[in-house]
């Protein structure tokens, strides 16, 4: 202080009369010798002296001083220490810290800083000239300018960065500070551009385009790398700041092979494992996952997801995370994001998942490495975000994954073969959901909801599941179990809300677990009370909207396969026993609830508290999608369609699906039988036709016998026998006419004949046409109106069958007519005493 | 990955003439109708062979809205190479090419390749500009000129291509100084073929031999 003041007095050349006087004086006497001094030396010592009581007298210098300090800015640039002392004494004015030099004056306002910063950014001239100044070597210059901007930004981060923005050179000439080879002009540098980079897309991608990353990790590399100070750090901040959110820079990232040059600073060395870690260390680390995470965050597209994921493995950063994981002596910090990073290059990954799965532990014998983090999830001493850490891993492992599904299902399901020898991952999650820890209980419901999710064949598997609760009781169904948990009185609130949305998840959309869960007893008296119970706590509501939930899921997918809780049954339980609006009150309190949203936003689980554990976001998803469906369910009861086949029509996608499939099968039915049907008539239309053919050759026989006996009557005639031969004309006369009448009769029975192939023709082409609307109609499923119409068709192919069956019966006794003439015909020939060819054994 | 050289590109030119459209057909070989300007990746890279050698294009997509222009400045210093995009089928788009060039001229550095492009030649039925208006214009500036259709493909991976063997001819007349990492031009870390380390013609284990 007192060189302070020394130093002053010997300015100013005169002696101080009243603190609080001299302080605006003094500054304004500066101020009127930097603006009028002609004389170089003399307005460097006035700005020595006003950088020196810029920090005390911080008001009266930002007040009366910034004009004048940024007018020797721009004048005298050409000496670099006048520069100096005016650019540090803006910083202090702007500066957004307060000065222990200050902390006594009761005049200074908290924010003096912003509101300098403020006046100083109106002219945007300013901040260009300050930026010019970047490009000045000189320490002093160089290093105050970069100060300032620091501050300026630290209060005015966005007006700064707009301006920075289209200034052409400005992120290059900042961009070329982090190469300079004074240490502290590219450290300060760093933490410039860390406040210039946030939350400002295009001038992260302008810094990255500035080969940002290569200049990061040629500092980091520098300052070596993991065991480096802050300053590696800070390079890691800067990186984090230009991958957040910015898909541009990712990509750059990733195209880049930074992954692959991130990914080795991982390895840890057995040194490093048992010495342990540096504060530093753990802060480097820690750092680094999260890069590692922005890259692989479930809210990216899923192609960049994958992309990333793949180059993961390859380059070998999850082989190096997985061994972390299971080494010893890693902070309880980095081995959260440690577990959280790693769940997140494997999510939805089947080979990473399956590369997980392989990981052992290395103890004695060695341990699955998923089993040895299921312990610490359902271990109560753990700090909880690490199991729910383990959770989230878990979770993702599962994520999309059948075989990983089906494998832990497996493990549940009653088997012949010996138990194995170590714990399997589906032992220690009914351990945690029996046990009397409620965090255990909700963990271990919801890992094993995951198992299930839109794996239908495993919802129906998990039915088999025994367990016994103690070594004494009777095995009971893994469901029934359940069953009982929630009837419990002392079961915690979270363990029934875990519970509730494993049967939740369990039942969406199977019919058996369904039917199987109807057929405990007492199970949907148990949802009604729960549901009508008069509960006044916030928790309590979200039970009673679970309930509902479950209550609707039981109603939805119903297949009526249990007497007395059939849909229709359960429908006049909700109307009479809990009443239409109750039940919708209560449904909507799920989404109502503030965990409803807060779970539903990102896969991970966030939370402060143990207490916040409620809703899982998986499950929300499915509840969104479902609960419209029975939201949809019930409002239908209301507008008075309570006779259940409406319910039924009503229903969506699942039971419409159901239905039409219903209606195919009995319209293939019918085509089948159709089908035969025209083989036949096909049959009998050829032996009609072989019949007409055989009657058409006898008759031409008869009509040449005819023409014979007409020869030989003549020749008779001749010889004399008159008598005889009129009455044998008057025969043959008459036998001319019904031969006559046969033969027409023969000419319309080969009409009606070919009419009747027409007719089969018409009838096939119909059947073909059929056949394709029938595969058009399984394509669509939804065109009732087209089942309509084939249904019309149909009966109308039906009924033409019949009539040609018809048709064909009366033509048949034609020919029997026909044949039957025709034999007669014979029989007078022969009596007549002529040799009828032909037929002779017919008539012996 | 490894490559001999690295070209940083931009593409310029005012919004709609189909930049990202370029920039995505180069890079996946597909053509997506509508863009969504909000969430757009605007950053792409591809490995090409040029003379036996592989090169990597780094492909930045800038904002075309004039109101971004000086965003886009800042781009020019660090690039070898620019696509200056407009559309046949809008007649505006070509006028402005002038204060394109104007802006690319001032803030690169002045070995940058300029490739001029004219697209959606697909469009022919709309074109409002003729081929050969595009052709004098580039003449004039001494440009290279090209129509490309980012819908159909055509001409669109050699004017990315073209664009590269410019650089690399004036790389090897010697005019880019190629250690300067602002010229947009980066060597990669492998030796290239063309220039054999003499250690490897030597016999092996001579190394003691050896004069350096
Ligand atoms: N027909 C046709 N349309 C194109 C072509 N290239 C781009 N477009 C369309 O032009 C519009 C603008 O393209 P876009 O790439 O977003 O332009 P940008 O603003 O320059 O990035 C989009 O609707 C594209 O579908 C092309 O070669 N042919
Ligand atoms: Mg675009």
């Amino acid at each position: 202080m007192n060189f302070f003041k020394s130093g002053l007095q010997s300015v100013l050349g005169t002696s101080e009369n009243q603190e609080t006087m001299t302080g605006a004086e003094t500054v304004e006497r500066l101020v009127d010798r930097v603006q009028s001094s002609t004389m170089l030396e003399d307005r460097r010592d006035a700005c020595r002296a006003l950088k020196a009581l810029s920090k005390k007298y911080r008001v009266e210098v930002g007040a009366q001083a910034m004009y004048a300090l940024t007018q020797v800015i721009e004048n005298d640039r050409t000496d670099n220490e006048i520069v100096g002392y005016c650019l540090d004494a803006l910083c202090n004015i702007v500066s957004p810290d307060q000065f222990e030099e200050e902390s006594e004056n009761p005049h200074i306002s908290v924010n003096i800083g912003e509101q300098f910063t403020e006046m100083f950014i109106k002219h945007p001239d300013h901040i260009s000239l300050i930026l010019s100044h970047l490009e000045e070597y000189d320490f002093r210059v160089r290093w105050s300018a970069i100060k300032l901007l620091t501050c300026l930004l630290a209060n005015r981060t966005k007006e700064i960065q707009e301006v920075v923005l289209v200034s052409p050179m400005a992120i290059s000439r900042l961009m070329d500070l982090l190469v300079d080879s004074r240490e502290i002009i590219r450290n300060d540098s760093l933490l410039l551009l860390i406040q210039l980079t946030k939350g400002n897309a295009n001038i992260q991608k302008i810094v990255a385009f500035e080969n940002a990353f290569d200049k990061l990790f040629d500092v980091i590399n520098e300052e070596g790398c993991a065991d480096g100070g802050i300053v590696v750090e800070d390079c890691l901040i800067l990186m984090l700041n230009l991958l957040k959110n910015n898909s541009s820079n990712q990509q750059f990232f990733k195209e880049g092979s930074y992954i692959q040059r991130l990914s080795p600073m991982l390895i840890l060395t057995e040194e490093a494992e048992e010495v342990g870690m540096t504060p530093q260390k753990v802060s480097n680390i820690h750092c680094m996952l999260q890069i590692i995470r922005v890259l692989v965050s479930p809210n990216n597209s899923q192609q960049s997801i994958a992309a990333c994921q793949k180059i993961m493995r390859s380059c070998g950063l999850l082989e190096t995370l997985c061994r972390m994981l299971m080494s010893s002596g890693i902070p309880p910090d980095i081995l959260t994001e440690l577990i959280n990073s790693t769940a997140e290059i494997i999510r939805g990954d089947g080979n990473n998942q399956e590369y997980f799965n392989q990981v052992l532990a290395p103890s004695n014998p060695p341990k699955p490495a998923i089993v040895i983090l299921l312990m610490s999830m359902v271990n109560e001493k753990q700090p909880l975000v690490l199991r729910c850490a383990v959770l989230y891993c878990f979770q993702c492992y599962l994520y999309r994954n059948e075989v990983g599904q089906n494998d832990l299902i497996h493990t549940l399901l009653p088997s012949t073969k010996e138990v194995p020898a170590t714990l399997t991952s589906g032992q220690l999650l009914c351990g945690g959901l029996f046990s009397m820890d409620a965090i255990s209980n909700w963990f271990s419901a919801v890992s094993l909801s995951h198992a299930l999710i839109e794996n239908q064949n495993q919802k129906e598997q998990l039915l088999r599941s025994l367990v016994a609760t103690s070594s004494s009781s009777q095995p009971t169904s893994l469901l029934q179990q359940c069953f009982n948990l929630l009837q419990q009185g002392q079961f915690k609130y979270q363990s029934k809300i875990g519970i509730l949305m494993f049967l939740i998840i369990w039942l969406s959309k199977c019919e058996m677990a369904v039917r199987s869960f109807l057929s405990i007893n007492g199970t949907i008296s148990f949802l009604i009370a729960q549901i009508t119970a008069n509960e006044h706590d916030e928790n309590e509501y979200l039970i009673q909207g679970l309930c509902a939930f479950l209550m609707g899921i039981c109603i939805q997918f119903n297949d009526n396969g249990v007497e007395g809780n059939r849909r229709d049954d359960l429908c006049q339980l909700l109307i009479k026993r809990i009443g239409i609006e109750t039940f919708s009150g209560k449904l909507n309190e799920v989404s109502k609830h503030e965990s409803y949203s807060k779970a539903g936003k990102q896969p991970q689980i966030r939370i402060k508290s143990p207490a916040d554990l409620l809703l899982d976001y998986e499950f929300c998803k499915l509840f969104k999608s479902l609960e419209p469906t029975v939201s949809k369910l019930i409002t239908s009861f209301t507008n008075g369609n309570e006779s259940v086949n409406e319910l039924t029509i009503s229903q969506e996608a699942s039971s419409l699906v159901a239905q039409y499939k219903n209606i195919i099968r009995e319209q293939d039915h019918k085509i089948q039988t159709l089908n035969e049907q025209v083989k036949q008539l096909h049959l009998q239309n050829e032996s009609i036709s072989s019949k007409l053919t055989e009657t058409q050759t006898s008759m031409s026989q008869i009509n040449d016998q005819n023409i014979l006996l007409r020869a030989q009557l003549t020749a008779a005639s001749s010889s004399g026998v008159q008598n005889q031969h009129s009455n044998m004309n008057g025969f043959y006369d008459q036998h001319a006419t019904k031969i006559h009448e046969l033969e027409q009769q023969v000419a319309s029975l080969s009409h009606e004949k070919s009419h009747n192939e027409t007719k089969i023709q018409f009838y096939e082409a119909e059947n073909a046409r059929l056949l394709t609307e029938i595969d058009q109609f399984g394509a669509t499923k939804e065109n009732e109106s087209t089942n309509e119409k084939l249904r019309c068709e149909i009966n109308e192919l039906n009924s033409k069958v019949e009539q040609m069956s018809k048709d064909q019966e009366d033509l048949l006794e034609l020919l029997a007519d026909q044949d039957l003439k025709i034999k007669e015909y014979r029989k007078r020939l022969k009596n007549l005493g002529q040799q009828v060819e032909g037929d002779d054994d017919e008539d012996d | 990955m490894s490559y001999a050289y690295l070209f940083k590109y931009i593409i310029i030119g005012d919004t709609g003439v189909g930049k990202s459209c370029l920039l995505l057909q180069f890079t996946d070989k597909r053509f997506q109708p509508v863009h969504d300007l909000t969430i757009g990746v605007e950053f792409g890279a591809r490995m090409i062979t040029i003379d036996g050698k592989q090169i990597k294009l780094q492909i930045w997509d800038t904002a075309g809205q004039e109101a971004f222009r000086s965003i886009t400045r800042s781009y020019y210093r660090g690039a070898a190479g620019a696509l200056l995009v407009y559309d046949i089928t809008r007649r505006e788009t070509f006028n402005h090419l002038t204060t394109w060039l104007e802006d690319a001229r001032q803030h690169s550095n002045s070995n940058m390749v300029i490739m001029l492009i004219g697209n959606k030649s697909d469009l022919e039925s709309r074109r409002e500009v003729k081929k050969e208006e595009g052709e004098a214009f580039a003449r004039e500036h001494g440009l290279v000129f090209m129509e490309t259709s980012a819908r159909t493909a055509a001409n669109v991976e050699e004017a990315f291509i073209n664009t590269a063997k410019e650089i690399y001819e004036k790389i090897q007349e010697g005019v880019f100084d190629i250690n300067n990492e602002a010229n947009g031009i980066k060597i990669g870390t492998v030796s290239t073929p063309t220039n054999p380390s003499i250690g490897s013609n030597l016999p092996g284990g001579q190394s003691s031999n050896s004069c350096c």
